[in-house]
């Protein structure tokens, strides 16, 4: 899962009373997506030139593009470097040809996949000279060393042949790129992915990520075999623009926490590219603390655009309507939801887990997150735009009944602890179940009303929020921990397919003795076979329709209560004209432009 | 004396050992994120993971760990490279250092030129509605919560956000090498509400000392003699009351560029050593934190040091020797 | 004419508590060249009323009645800045306590240069010139060296001499001297009082010795002056005072003289229980809880300062009369009382 700030940190500034105004103003009708400009194509006078600015809270994770994996620095990369596949604005199903001069054709057999290189791609100073094939063949290796520690290739690429022995071979030496045999490069422009199974699907999709983007071997090796690899301070751009740097390559636009500074990348030929790339400079500012202020400053100010946070609840209401012309509600393509631990007397039992969603207020929960604005109440696990999702039930849910009212069914709730043996309709086991959250105010809202409606049910809870990052290691990623209930976990999209959504998190051949994220621990041996069988489809209405099958079975399972799909607003200054990308729900920096 | 400052930056040095010590234990006992699994992402394997903690260097002892890092500092003043920004640790922090020295600097300089003349004013019509009043006012500035205030001040001011646009708002910090004006003019919200608490605070040490000099018996002395009052007040009050707001100024300021204006940095986007702290904390950038640390300590040490010295001069009968 | 001419002078404060009479109407005088004592227990307003002759008590609430005539000027009515101009220079004071009354933080040169440049208009080089003389008149040996010293570096007795260099520094006509020799120790009070009375012939100015020690004026004064509770309770020459006292007060003061074998720090209490309230001061005559001669009249009528022989300059305010009170002396005075005896004895080595 690439980190996505919303979704991480939630609205960690968010006041309480600026979300009981926005509370007690919404009710049914409120701020609906649709009301908002998605501009996904530049208009048609854009113009050339300017500065774009960047407000952003905190640095990007990586500059080093094979080890990035956060939706915000993914902002920036694709704007720097070009992977085999991309995704223009508007696109949500295909990733579309990058570096690739063409779709890659995908043998017979579903195992190989050829991809041909573009010509005339070149990278930046100081390396100046043509991509090959090889040079994505050496990103792509060089994220197995663990001073680049690439946080999705061992989930999307174990299926290349030789995936395993690259392992053994970087374990005994470190400082040294392994070799993938299943990657070939024929020749300069050729490159060949072999698989063992067919799982090009995913191989294919996560080619779209930036560990694809070429690195050339014999400038990045010095860098790379230190520990960890210090390329990220001398990354070579392929894209329309590249970070200022010296003579040697080292960084000088990167102030880690404080600014990068980038210029147009001289060596781009704007034939080999369909990024129009209008602004001349992009500026990314880092270090607004209050996202309040910084969002106030985007709207009234002049070539902004929001980074790494989304407006909190306050400004998204005002945002709403004294600037509707400067707010888009794009969809994350993630969803949050409480995840029960299914491995753990009493919620070990179907009922209880049922009868927990059935009495849950997600409407509650949703006013933590800022109400409407901030997304559609969810009801189950694939997300808006991401193929599945209509087919799983859309809004409409999959029709199960503890899902069925948003603000909760404490009869339903009553009726489902009946069936799971407790007469009363209510807990009456002496069982205390250990909840944890993370610690961010409307997180710790999250818990508190939790807590209540566990309490409702009879249950003795053992609330304890703790920061973040404790949360997800020392606990909810630690079975051993014996959590019972976490209660702000999230999983936001790596790609466009159901895959990257529900086999991680649901499929108990997943479930791991640390860094788990399988957290409500569901281990379904028809749903792990569904998995395994849907993960080799490679057509993509089959797998859509698989995919949005095992959805439905999830569900039905009540492993976790879904309570938002998240948006993830944009929001500019008045002159500037943005372009969404849906894909990467931000701005798209090589499309966006300043208006005259 | 010279040998008293010499035990002195001794006992520092110890000090210092001490502290990165501590840290290190911290750091390993009491539980906190762990760097190799921050780095490794979310569906990393335990092997990956193992790896990556190799790398890092943190499958080995801590003492081992402990002695490199200090044989690192030691002989080659190498802090370590910061696992988040995969830069070197001492080159983040004498590059934030610009930043907090000068918010720091220029903010102990107002709270000075405001708390000083207020706590005399004070002090002088001690229950004048007028001390009364600033008294008041003084307290509130010293409740108020500093972001909460630094948020007031760029509603108001800021150039961008402000109601009265008249003030360069948050991010707008430029290094003095830009020149003085483009230098100071982001610098007069940050130090005017970083000063403001310390102002109040200062003014009001400055006023309770003021009250009990001038009922001294010297200060009847000096009266006796027939100064005229204004010299009486700023000459032989001031010049008793002022020593131990020195020593306050000193460790304040130590303090401060030890990274403790973090709330300041933050609500005002200035890129100082509190907001690296806060980074370094959120991501358990393990070397970033020791480095900050170490480099805090140095500073609270050496402050200590230079109002030990100082006050030996501010007030005779404070002699080292006899320690 | 007198010097200086105090008359009526009352000084109250305002408190939380209510309204403090420090000074009830007191009135003397001090002749050239001569030196009044004047005695009294701690609060009895001997202090208060030496500050506000010099208005160092017009800043703290005060409220001053009456006048304070010094060479025919009265110092409680003229501005602030005329007042600045005669303290330290026409009329000086030594305190107490030396150490808490010199600046710790200025060398003592300094601080007695200081008072010469804020009178004179001198060079800062003449008045440092000017204190290492003064500093070497009162008696400070190696004074040039001594005069880079801060006052901690001093003992007592070297304090209390700097704080005598200070107060004459400006050649003061009238010197202010509060309690000048009881933070000392014994020998040490003698060689002070010595110093001080060797310098008041040697400049030939006149003195104000406050004093809770009648033994200290026995030896130094012309004129006493005795105070109880804010008031004058008897005036009169020395000796008058020490051979013939008129008031029971004084006779109680007179039994409480320290002895050269008990130490000064030993508390004095020249009568038994503790002076009263000036918030609340008891009617009558005021020593009346305390005097053992009590009278039915003492409670209600308030007794004022009269004549009462010594050729007109002994005066005494007590209801006891005059024949009354020669009879309880002559008895206390043949009475085995040692304090008295001694008393007596100690003046008559004073006075060879």
């Amino acid at each position: 899962m690439k980190r996505n700030k919303a979704l991480a940190v939630g609205v960690a500034s968010l006041s309480i009373v600026a979300m009981l105004a926005l509370a007690s103003c919404g009710g049914s009708s409120g701020t609906a997506t649709t009301d908002f400009p998605l501009p996904t194509e530049a208009p048609s006078d854009a113009q050339k030139g300017g500065t774009i600015e960047v407000l952003s809270g905190s640095d990007i994770d990586y500059m080093d593009p094979g080890a990035s994996y956060y939706q915000f620095t993914f902002m920036i990369h694709y704007a720097m470097f070009r992977p085999l596949l991309s995704w223009p604005p508007g696109e949500t199903k295909t990733p579309q040809p990058d570096l690739a001069a063409e779709q890659p054709t995908i043998s017979d057999d579903g195992k190989t996949v050829t991809f041909k290189i573009r010509e005339g791609v070149k990278f930046a100073p100081p390396v100046d000279r043509d991509v090959t094939s090889a040079d994505v063949k050496y990103a792509i290796e060089r994220g197995l060393m663990p001073g680049v520690a690439n946080g999705y290739i061992g989930a999307y690429m174990d299926g290349l042949d030789g995936f395993d022995a690259a392992i053994e071979s970087v374990e005994s030496d470190p400082t040294v790129a392994p070799d993938i045999s299943g990657i070939k490069t024929p020749d300069d422009q050729t490159i060949v992915f072999e698989l063992t199974d067919t799982t090009s699907a995913t191989l294919i999709q996560a080619l779209s990520l930036p560990v694809s983007a070429p690195v050339p071997e014999e400038y990045a090796k010095q860098y790379d075999s230190e520990s960890p690899s210090t390329y990220g301070d001398h990354v070579a751009a392929t894209g329309p623009y590249m970070v200022e740097n010296d003579a040697k390559g080292a960084l000088t636009g990167y102030e880690p926490g404080k600014e990068i500074r980038l210029v147009r990348n001289p060596n781009w030929d704007s034939s080999s590219d369909a990024r129009p790339a209008y602004a001349d400079r992009i500026t990314v500012k880092e270090g607004y603390a209050d996202s309040a202020s910084a969002s106030r400053q985007i709207l009234t100010g002049e070539g902004q655009v929001n980074g790494d946070f989304g407006p909190p609840p306050s400004v998204l209401r005002e945002a709403a309507t004294r600037y509707k012309e400067q707010l888009s509600l794009p969809t994350s393509g993630g969803s949050r939801y409480v995840s029960l631990n299914t491995q753990l007397a009493p919620l070990d039992d179907l009922n209880v887990r049922k009868a927990v969603l059935a009495a849950t207020n997600r409407e509650a929960l949703r006013l933590t997150a800022g109400g409407e604005a901030a997304g559609a109440i969810a009801n189950h696990f694939i997300p808006p735009d991401i193929p599945g999702f209509e087919e799983a039930g859309g809004f409409d849910g999959t029709g199960a009944d503890f899902l069925e009212k948003p603000a909760g069914d404490l009869a339903l709730a009553a009726e489902y602890m009946k069936k799971a043996g407790y007469k009363s309709g209510k807990y009456d086991g002496n069982d205390e179940l250990l909840m944890v959250g993370d610690d961010s105010a409307s997180s710790r809202q999250i818990g508190e009303i939790m807590l209540d409606t566990f309490q409702k049910l009879g249950f003795k809870v053992n609330y304890r929020p703790v920061s973040q990052e404790i949360m997800y290691t020392k606990f909810c990623g630690t079975p051993a921990a014996k959590v019972a209930i976490c209660a702000t976990t999230g999983w936001l999209k790596d790609f466009n397919d159901a895959e990257s959504l529900l086999d991680p998190t649901f499929n108990g051949n997943n479930i791991l003795p640390s860094n788990n994220v399988n957290w409500p621990q569901l281990d379904v041996e028809s749903i792990n076979d569904a998995m395994a069988k849907a993960a080799l489809l490679t057509d993509q209405d089959e797998r859509t329709k698989a995919w949005a099958d095992i959805d439905r079975q999830i569900t039905a399972q009540a492993p976790a209560l879904p309570w938002i799909w998240d948006n993830s607003p944009v929001i500019w200054s008045e002159n500037v004209a943005p372009v969404i990308n849906l894909f990467n729900a931000t701005a798209d920096l090589s499309y966006t432009s300043l208006k005259k | 004396m010279l040998e008293y400052i010499l035990r002195r930056v001794l006992w520092g040095v110890a000090m210092l050992f001490l502290v990165s010590g501590v840290i290190f234990v911290i750091f390993y006992l009491l539980p906190s994120a762990d760097p190799a699994t921050l780095r490794a992402g979310r569906q990393a394997s335990p092997d990956q993971i193992e790896r990556i903690r190799e790398s890092l260097g943190l499958d080995r002892p801590v003492f081992i760990q402990y002695v490199d890092y200090m044989k690192q500092i030691f002989f080659h003043f190498d802090f370590g490279y910061s696992y988040q920004y995969e830069t070197s640790v001492s080159s983040l922090i004498f590059d934030r250092l610009g930043p907090t020295a000068s918010l720091t600097f220029g903010a102990a300089i107002l709270w000075l030129l405001m708390g000083i003349p207020i706590g005399i004013i004070s002090a002088v019509r001690a229950r004048s509605l007028l001390d009364r009043s600033t008294m008041v006012i003084s307290l509130a500035l010293i409740s108020a919560p500093v972001f909460w205030l630094g948020l007031i001040s760029l509603y108001l001011f800021a150039d961008d956000i402000g109601l009265i646009p008249i003030l360069p708002g948050a991010g707008s910090y430029e290094p003095l090498s830009a020149g003085p004006i483009a230098w100071a003019g982001p610098l007069i919200l940050p130090w005017t509400v970083l000063a403001a608490a310390s102002a109040a605070v200062y003014a009001r040490y400055l006023r309770s000392d003021m009250i009990d000099v001038m009922g001294e018996d010297y200060i009847r002395t000096a009266r006796a003699k027939g100064l005229p009052e204004r010299k009486v007040v700023m000459k032989h009050g001031v010049r008793s009351a002022i020593t131990p707001v020195i020593t306050l100024l000193g460790l304040d300021i130590g303090v401060l560029l030890a990274g403790n204006a973090i709330l300041t940095e933050s609500v005002f986007n200035i890129p100082g050593v509190g907001r690296l702290v806060l980074d370094a904390i959120d991501k358990a950038d393990l070397p970033l934190i020791q480095g900050v640390t170490l480099f805090g300590a140095f500073f609270i040490v050496i402050f200590n040091l230079v109002v030990d010295i100082a006050y030996a001069y501010l007030d005779p009968r404070v002699r080292y020797d006899d320690l | 004419m007198s010097l200086l001419e105090v008359d009526n002078l009352r000084v109250a404060f305002d408190t939380e508590d209510g309204r403090v009479q420090a000074v009830d109407g007191i009135s003397f005088s001090v002749e050239k060249g001569k030196t009044l004592g004047i005695v009294g227990e701690s609060g009895c307003g001997k202090s208060v009323a030496s500050l506000t002759m010099l208005g160092l008590t017009r800043s703290m609430n005060s409220r001053i009645e009456g006048r304070v005539e010094f060479e025919g000027r009265d110092l409680l009515s003229i501005p602030e800045t005329d007042l600045e101009a005669i303290r330290g220079n026409e009329v000086s004071m030594i305190f107490q306590d030396p150490l808490s009354s010199l600046h710790p933080f200025f060398k003592i040169g300094h601080q007695l240069s200081e008072a010469v440049l804020t009178h004179r208009d001198v060079s800062k080089g003449e008045a440092a010139k000017l204190a290492v003389e003064m500093l070497d008149l009162v008696g400070i040996p190696n004074a040039e060296a001594r005069s880079h010293s801060y006052p901690h570096e001093f003992s007592g007795g070297m304090r209390q001499r700097v704080m005598i260099a200070m107060a004459l520094i400006n050649d003061p006509k009238l010197l202010i001297a509060d309690e000048p020799t009881t933070a000392l120790d014994v020998t040490t009070q003698a060689q002070i009082l010595g110093l001080i009375d060797d310098l008041q012939e040697e400049l030939g100015m006149s003195m104000i010795l406050i004093t809770h020690d009648l033994g200290v004026v026995a030896q130094n004064a012309d004129e006493i002056a005795v105070m109880y509770a804010g008031q004058i309770v008897e005036r009169s020459s020395v000796e008058e005072l020490f051979f013939s006292p008129q008031h029971p007060y004084t006779w109680g003061l007179l039994g409480s003289i320290p002895r050269i074998d008990r130490s000064s720090e030993e508390p004095l209490i020249p009568v038994t229980g503790q002076p009263p309230s000036l918030i609340h001061p008891p009617g009558g005559c005021r020593f009346h809880p305390r005097c053992p001669y009590v009278q039915e009249a003492c409670s209600t009528e308030q007794p004022s300062l009269e004549t009462t022989g010594g050729g007109g300059t002994h005066h005494s305010a007590c209801l006891l009369s005059e024949t009354e009170r020669k009879a309880l002396w002559a008895s206390l005075e043949k009475s085995p009382d040692p304090a008295s005896a001694i008393a007596a004895a100690e003046l008559k080595v004073a006075r060879r």
